[in-house]
C-alpha cells in the first residue's frame, strides 16, 4: 500500500530508516520543523536547519526513492526563548515561499505560555499571508486543555479549519476535534502517545474521514515504521483497504496539497534515485560504488 | 556592480504570469526578491523557453552567449528579476546559498547573461564543489560562462580546466559546452587524456568530447588518440575523432581518413572524413 508519512523528523534518523520506509511503501515524507533536543542559541542555527530541510534532507530522501517535503516554523518550545524568537520570525517569510514547504508548522502550544500564544498567533497570520495550511503541535501535558486553547485561538483568528491539522491527538481529543472540520492527527509511538491497537479502536469507532496517522519519529524512542505497522493492524481488524488508503495516503496528501505547492501526481512514482549525485560535495555512499547500490 | 546599459535581452520574451513577479518587484522593491525567487517555478512556470542561442554584450572581450533551448521560463524570469533588482554580489551569493534546489539552478543560469564578477566566481566554485549534477549543468552547460570566467583573475584558465574536466567526468554532452574549444590548451588536453586512459583501464566509456577538444590544443599522445578513435566501435566517439582529425588539419594524417572512409557506415562521419582528405 502507498503511504504518505505526514510527520517524521528525518533530520534525526539514519539511512536505514529511509531504506526500510521506502520498502514498507512510504513514498512521501513531510518533515515539520521543530526543536532539536536542545535549544538553539542564535538565529544562525535555525537558518542552517531550515537550509538542511529544503536542501540536504530533500536530496538524501530522494537517494532512497522517497519524496521529501517540509513545513517551516518557530516551534512552540523555542518560542519561549528570547535569544531567537523574534529573529526567527524575521527570516521565516523567505522560507515559507520555498517550493518544498507545504505548510506552517509545527506551531501551537507546548507549555501553554503567553509567549507561545503570541508566536502561534503571529504564525497563523503568516500561514494566511503565504496561503499555506498549518500543522499544530498540541501539548503533551494537560493535553485536553491545550487542545481546546489551540482551537479557541484559531476560531478567534477566523482561520479556515479545513487548513488546520491538529496533531498528537488521542481518544479524548477526537471527541473535541471530530466535528470541527479540521484534520485530526495521531502520532503512533512504541510506548507513549498512541499505539497501533488504540488507533485501530479509534478508526473502528470514528472512521477515517479527516484523520491522519504519523510516526512523529525523531531522536527519541520512536519508530519510523509506525504508519505501515498501523496499516497491518487496521487490515487485521477488517478495516477495508480503501479506508486504510484514505487514512495513510489520500488524507495527508489532500491536506498538504491545499497550498498549491506540489502536484500530488508527482507521488505516483518513487523519487528518482541517482546515487552518483552528491549534495554540497556530500553523498550517502561512504565509498560504495554508486552503480552497485 | 555596474550593469550593462541595454535592457535584459530576455525581458521582451516574457508575458502573462511570467511578468507578475517583476511587477511585484517594481511595486515593493528589491527586499522582496528572497520571497519571489523560490516561487518562480510554480508561479511563472517551468516550461522550456526555447529560442536558440542569444548573445549579449556585457562589456567583456567575449559576448555572453546562452542557449535558451535549455532554459525554462522561470530561469528567464529569474535572470531578469535579479537584474532589475540590481542585486549585488553579496545578495547573489546569499540567494544561492539559502536557495532550494530549484532556486540554485535559476541563480546559476542567470550568471550566463551577467558580467563575470567575484560573486560569479564564488558561485561557480560552489557549483563545481557541490557536484549536484543539475546545479553543475546550470553553471557549466548551455552558455559560454566558463570561457568568460576564464578571463577573470579569480577563476582563470585553471578554473576553466577543472570545470571542463568535471563535465567530461560526468559525461555531459560536449555540444552543451558553448565555445568550449576556445578555451582549449595543452594542459586541458593532458588532463582529458589522463582521464580517458584511466577510464579505459577501468573498462569504462570515455567522454566523446575528448578527441575534439584535444585536437584544438594537441599535446603528447593527442594525435594517436584522435587517429585511434577513427576505428572505435562507438559512433559518437568515432564522430568526435573525425571532427578532431579535421581540426588537426595535418596532411600526413590524411591516409588514416582515406583508409577508414570506404568502411565507414555513418554518412555524417563519411562527410567529415571526405573533408579531411584534400585534393592534391
Amino acid at each position: 500500500m502507498r503511504i504518505f508519512e505526514p510527520h517524521a523528523h528525518m533530520f534525526s534518523r539514519v539511512t536505514d530508516d529511509y531504506q526500510r520506509m521506502a520498502l514498507a511503501g512510504i513514498r512521501g515524507i513531510l518533515e515539520p520543523a521543530f526543536w532539536l533536543g536542545q535549544n538553539r542559541t542564535s538565529v544562525g542555527s535555525f537558518v542552517d536547519y531550515y537550509d538542511t530541510l529544503i536542501g540536504w534532507e530533500r536530496f538524501r530522501a530522494r537517494q532512497f526513492g522517497v519524496h521529501h517535503y517540509c513545513t517551516m516554523a518557530l516551534n512552540p518550545r523555542e518560542a519561549n526563548d528570547d535569544r531567537v524568537n523574534d529573529a526567527v520570525m524575521e527570516i521565516l517569510p523567505r522560507y515559507l515561499e520555498k517550493s518544498s514547504v507545504l505548510g506552517v508548522g509545527e506551531i501551537g502550544l507546548d507549555d501553554q505560555t503567553k509567549k507561545e500564544e503570541k508566536y502561534f498567533i503571529a504564525q497563523v497570520e503568516l500561514a494566511r499571508k503565504h496561503d499555506l495550511p498549518i500543522l499544530v503541535h498540541t501539548p503533551h501535558r494537560d493535553k485536553k486543555q491545550g487542545f481546546q486553547r489551540c482551537i479557541d485561538i484559531l476560531r478567534d483568528l477566523d482561520f479556515d479549519m479545513a487548513r488546520v491539522l491538529l496533531d498528537h491527538g488521542n481518544e479524548e481529543t477526537i471527541k473535541i476535534t471530530r466535528d470541527l472540520g479540521c484534520v485530526s492527527g495521531f502520532s503512533i509511538y512504541p510506548f507513549t502517545k498512541m499505539d497501533e491497537a488504540r488507533m485501530v479502536q479509534i478508526v473502528l469507532e470514528y472512521g477515517v474521514e479527516r484523520m491522519v496517522v504519523n510516526s512523529a519519529a525523531d531522536w527519541g524512542v520512536s519508530d519510523p515504521l509506525m504508519v505501515p505497522k498501523t496499516v497491518v493492524k487496521l487490515r487485521q481488524a477488517g478495516v477495508p483497504d480503501a479506508d486504510v488508503e484514505r487514512l495513510v495516503w489520500h488524507n495527508p496528501i489532500e491536506f498538504f496539497a491545499q497550498g498549491g505547492r506540489f502536484d500530488p501526481a508527482e507521488l505516483d512514482r518513487p523519487a528518482d534515485v541517482d546515487m552518483r549525485e552528491t549534495f554540497d560535495g556530500n553523498s550517502v555512499l561512504r565509498g560504495q560504488d554508486p552503480d552497485k547500490t | 556592480m555596474s550593469h550593462p546599459p541595454t535592457p535584459h535581452p530576455l525581458r521582451s520574451l516574457l508575458s502573462g504570469p511570467a511578468v507578475t513577479p517583476l511587477d511585484r518587484l517594481a511595486a515593493e522593491g528589491p527586499s522582496v526578491v528572497p520571497e519571489l525567487l523560490p516561487a518562480l517555478p510554480r508561479k511563472a512556470g517551468a516550461a522550456l523557453l526555447g529560442g536558440g542561442v542569444v548573445e549579449r554584450d556585457v562589456g567583456e572581450a567575449v559576448a555572453a552567449r546562452v542557449d535558451l533551448d535549455a532554459w525554462r521560463v522561470c530561469d528567464a524570469v529569474g535572470a531578469v528579476l535579479l537584474e532589475e533588482a540590481e542585486v549585488d554580489d553579496e545578495t547573489l551569493v546569499d540567494l544561492y546559498l539559502h536557495g532550494d534546489l530549484e532556486e540554485r539552478i535559476i541563480v546559476l543560469r542567470a550568471l550566463g547573461l551577467r558580467p563575470v564578477t567575484d560573486g560569479t566566481v564564488r558561485l561557480l566554485e560552489e557549483a563545481q564543489r557541490t557536484n549536484m549534477e543539475s546545479h553543475f549543468k546550470a553553471a557549466a552547460c548551455d552558455s559560454n560562462l566558463p570561457l568568460r570566467a576564464a578571463a577573470h583573475a579569480g577563476f582563470g584558465s585553471e578554473g576553466f580546466r577543472r570545470m571542463i574536466l568535471k563535465a567530461a567526468f560526468l559525461g555531459l554532452p560536449e555540444e552543451r559546452l558553448l565555445d568550449v574549444e576556445r578555451g582549449a590548451d595543452e594542459e586541458l588536453s593532458r588532463m582529458l587524456q589522463d582521464l580517458a586512459t584511466e577510464r579505459e583501464a577501468a573498462g569504462r566509456a570515455i567522454w566523446p568530447g575528448t578527441s575534439l577538444l584535444i585536437a584544438h590544443a594537441p599535446t603528447a599522445g593527442s594525435v594517436a588518440r584522435v587517429v585511434g578513435g577513427l576505428e572505435h566501435g562507438d559512433d559518437r566517439l568515432r564522430h568526435a575523432a573525425a571532427r578532431g582529425l579535421l581540426r588537426l588539419n595535418r596532411r600526413d594524417l590524411e591516409p588514416f581518413a582515406a583508409e577508414r572512409l570506404p568502411r565507414e557506415p555513418r554518412p555524417a562521419i563519411r562527410e567529415l572524413l571526405e573533408r579531411a582528405i584534400r585534393p592534391d
